[in-house]
């Protein structure tokens, strides 16, 4: 047998929640064809793993005292908004780091073990998270990781902006984790071919980088990438001079058969030319030429064998529960969407599996990884599936909990239908709602009603599964009035439809409205100095401009945030963290049972109770600042201000965005003020100095009891003052009460004996 | 490290302010400060979630 190692990566950044399927599927599918070495590499959970270490963290803290010193900024009269990240960058670490470094582990652990379920420790413990990666950005500022995704000051729709990006030593994090991490184990291992899926734009830079590494430590090892991203982009990128230096070639849709292709003919030494859906460097006599080939039918999905996870790190990933992704179809059996560029990213057509192959399938994975939990992939289950595979899964006593995205399908969503979806483990759906506007669903060419809309939402919420909708905001010729009358339609119906996921329309190159934008009444504007660009500004002939849009999504967010419970404060960590609302579902919670908690916890937040045994909040620590920090985060909030960084969904950055917010944003004047990091709660107060002194007496005192017995009883004015300041602090997370689960663990925590209650 | 570019550095703020408050609340924890005196007021930030961040089932 040929020693043939093929390894396939997932690049940062991707979710940290749960695997990722497309290379487990490409995986079984090259093992089946006869490569024996196929290693999974998840390089997404094992980079976020490595950073949110206490040692990475510990790196970070040096690397933002050297490149971003607090008293940078301490003589500064006032600071101008072009400072402020830095400046908050440095602050937050300054306060942050050390009890950061401190409780990364049990933050972890408090995520993937059985205290995720409980709620007063699971929110700290995503903040302090979060915190991390704050940290991490900080020290490559101005880049940011957050949880959902990774930005440089690069732009991602030019190719040279992102090659420079692949060698930023000090900006770009990947550089130095990828030479300390994958890339000896890749030399090591003499990898012969690596395969990336790159289905994010976020991931962009850092799959190019670590392309650029293995290209120069390993010659002879074909760099080849696929992916959702890079089937919109891919042709374009491998026209655009010096890619040859990260990648010898692109794979269009699935991968199964031209990575089989690839692998048989780099083994073999025959020409790439018969590779279908490939698109490669052909290099010859020092020059390189890009060479495209016709494309390759897709596999009999209902033939390809069961993914493989084997090698996948599953200790790592940020849940308590393994939870398998697994597709039963690809590809769209409606297929009319006019906003829906799918067949783009999987390819034309329509497959799937058997109901039956999909219960083998699942059972054989669920014996395998001794899991019950699953994320379906698909974008919908035709009528006869929804019918069929419940069957299956019920005869083969599955025993599992799953969610998955749907359409609306009245006859198949029934009351009967979403029982015994219920019965065979299905506990929430999220379904393409996009608008309340008849006409614009008209215009989509959806073919639902939103009379069947609502009945299948409640059908499916009678049943006990929660509902998800999908929401658009601006498709073209869309007024504000009807993007409101969409808002009310959903708060009329949160009883039944427990997330929303909003977003607002964009336009990409290979949708409709992009070929043929006078049907939607727009004009497409193009920037030819954007030789990877795939998103396009419009100008819209009526309703909301694109501007107005962005800032109706603000306003639709606002409300969505007042009103449903898992949306409210810091619930909306639940949502936002891939499947950790699902897990509470499958765990036995009913979605009225979670709103409820979720609801409860978000009023004991608010409330203007006022208990006297409130007390500090343990691990409190404190950091005199030059510049208000809240007045710097609150700036930074303002819409002109998130108009530098590039947009959440399509990466790009808004030209002279920057300029814009420096006119607009007033700077921040120097006043002393004490920024506390509140460990317990992983929470950051601003007080002036004052209260820091007051904080302290607290302390000292040891509740606020305690602190009120001291004074002298006529003391009115005092009491009324230290109440009010109390309330503040309580609000912040500077003082916490005891008398629960949550507190007395924390003191455990912190070796602290917990005061009676 | 300082920023060379920057003009003549103005005077610090009130930090040596504060670490004196500090260190007198410490040394006489039993000294109850004159609460009304103070400036108490208290600077929190909600939440720093952006909302274009939680549309994370496409990201």
């Amino acid at each position: 047998m040929t020693y043939f190692p093929i390894r396939l990566v997932y690049p940062p950044q991707g979710h940290f929640t749960q695997p990722y399927l497309a290379l487990p599927c490409i995986k079984a599918w090259l093992q089946q064809q006869g490569f024996e070495d196929v290693g999974l590499v998840d390089a997404s959970i094992e980079a976020y793993d490595r950073f949110l270490s206490p040692e990475y963290l510990a790196r970070a803290k040096r690397l933002v005292e050297e490149r971003l010193p607090l008293s940078r900024f301490e003589s500064r009269s006032e600071l101008s908004f072009g400072e402020f990240a830095a400046y908050r960058g440095a602050a937050e670490a300054a306060a942050s780091a050390d009890a950061v470094i401190a409780t990364i582990d049990e933050a972890k652990r408090t995520i993937r073990g059985e205290e995720f379920y409980d709620i007063d420790r699971y929110t700290p413990a995503v903040r302090t998270l979060y915190q991390g990666l704050r940290l991490v950005s900080a020290a490559h500022h101005p880049s940011e990781l957050t949880p959902h995704n990774f930005s440089m000051r690069y732009s991602n729709e030019r190719s040279s902006e992102v090659l420079a990006a692949t060698r930023d030593e000090v900006e770009n994090p990947f550089l130095e984790h990828f030479r300390s991490t994958l890339l000896p184990r890749l030399v090591a291992d003499k990898v012969r071919v690596v395969g990336m899926s790159v289905i994010y734009g976020s991931q962009l830079v850092p799959a190019l980088t670590l392309g650029r590494l293995i290209k120069e430590a390993l010659p002879d090892c074909h760099v080849t990438a696929g992916g959702g991203f890079l089937a919109y982009i891919g042709r374009k990128l491998m026209r655009a001079p010096g890619l040859e230096d990260c990648l010898d070639s692109v794979v269009f849709h699935e991968g199964e058969g031209p990575m089989a292709a690839l692998c048989a003919a780099l083994r073999d030494g025959t020409p790439l030319e018969s590779v279908g859906s490939l698109t490669w460097f052909k290099r010859a006599d020092g020059r390189v030429e890009t060479i495209e080939n016709p494309p390759m039918h897709p596999v009999r999905l209902d033939a390809a064998p069961t993914p493989d996870f084997d090698g996948l790190p599953f200790e790592l990933y940020f849940s308590p529960r393994l939870v398998l992704p697994y597709d039963i179809n690809r590809g769209c059996y409606y297929g009319e969407c006019t906003f829906c560029t799918l067949p783009t990213v999987i390819g034309p057509g329509y497959r799937t599996r058997r109901a039956s192959t999909i219960a083998e399938h699942v059972v054989a994975l669920r014996d395998k990884h001794r899991t019950t939990h699953f994320n379906f992939i698909t974008d919908c289950m035709p009528p006869g599936m929804i019918r069929d595979l419940p069957d299956e899964l019920v005869a083969r006593q599955a025993g599992i909990t799953w969610w998955s995205d749907a359409r609306v399908e009245p006859k198949a969503y029934t009351i009967e239908g979403a029982r015994k979806l219920h019965e065979a483990g299905c506990r929430k759906l999220l379904f393409g709602f996009e608008t309340a506007t008849p006409r614009l669903l008209k215009m989509m060419q959806k073919g639902q009603s939103l009379k069947s809309t609502v009945e299948v939402a409640n059908n499916c919420a009678a049943a006990g599964i929660s509902v998800t909708f999908y929401a658009m905001v601006g498709f073209p010729t869309e007024t504000r009035e009807e993007a409101r009358a969409t808002l009310q339609f959903l708060l009329d119906h949160k009883d039944a439809v427990r997330e929303v996921s909003l977003q607002t329309f964009h336009i990409d190159e290979v949708a409709q409205t992009y070929h043929e934008p006078d049907k939607f009444g727009i004009r497409i504007i193009d920037d030819p100095s954007k030789d990877i660009e795939l998103y396009h500004d419009y100008e819209a002939a009526s309703g909301m401009s694109q501007k107005e849009a962005a800032e109706m999504f603000e306003e639709m967010m606002a409300a969505l945030r007042a009103n449903l419970p898992i949306f409210a404060g810091d619930n909306i960590f639940f949502f936002m963290q891939k499947s950790h609302y699902f897990l509470h579902l499958a765990a036995g919670a009913s979605p009225e049972e979670f709103a409820e908690r979720a609801r409860a916890r978000a009023d004991q937040r608010n409330t203007a109770r006022t208990s006297l045994a409130w007390r500090p909040a343990r691990g409190l620590r404190a950091v005199p600042l030059s510049h208000p920090h809240a007045d710097v985060v609150r700036a930074m909030a303002r819409p002109e201000a998130r108009a530098v960084r590039p947009d959440f969904l399509t990466g790009r950055h808004e030209e002279g965005a920057l300029e814009a917010a420096i006119a607009a944003i007033p700077p921040v004047a120097r006043s002393s003020r004490v920024l506390w990091w509140c460990g317990e709660t992983a929470e950051f107060v601003e007080t002036r100095p004052d209260g820091a002194a007051a904080l302290r007496a607290l302390q000292a005192a040891g509740d606020l009891s305690k602190l009120l017995e001291r004074l002298p009883p006529t003391d009115e004015t005092g009491r009324a003052a230290l109440l009010a300041f109390a309330r503040e602090l309580k609000k912040g997370g500077a003082l916490v009460e005891d008398g629960t689960i949550a507190t007395a663990r924390a003191s455990e925590r912190h070796g602290e004996t917990a005061p009676a209650t | 490290m300082a920023d060379p570019t920057q003009k003549k550095p103005e005077p610090k703020p009130a930090s040596p302010t504060l670490h004196a408050r500090e260190e007198r609340a410490k040394d006489e924890a039993l000294e109850v400060p004159d609460f009304a005196k103070l400036d108490l007021r208290v600077e929190t930030v909600e939440e720093r979630i952006s909302p274009s961040e939680t549309n994370v089932f496409d990201k």
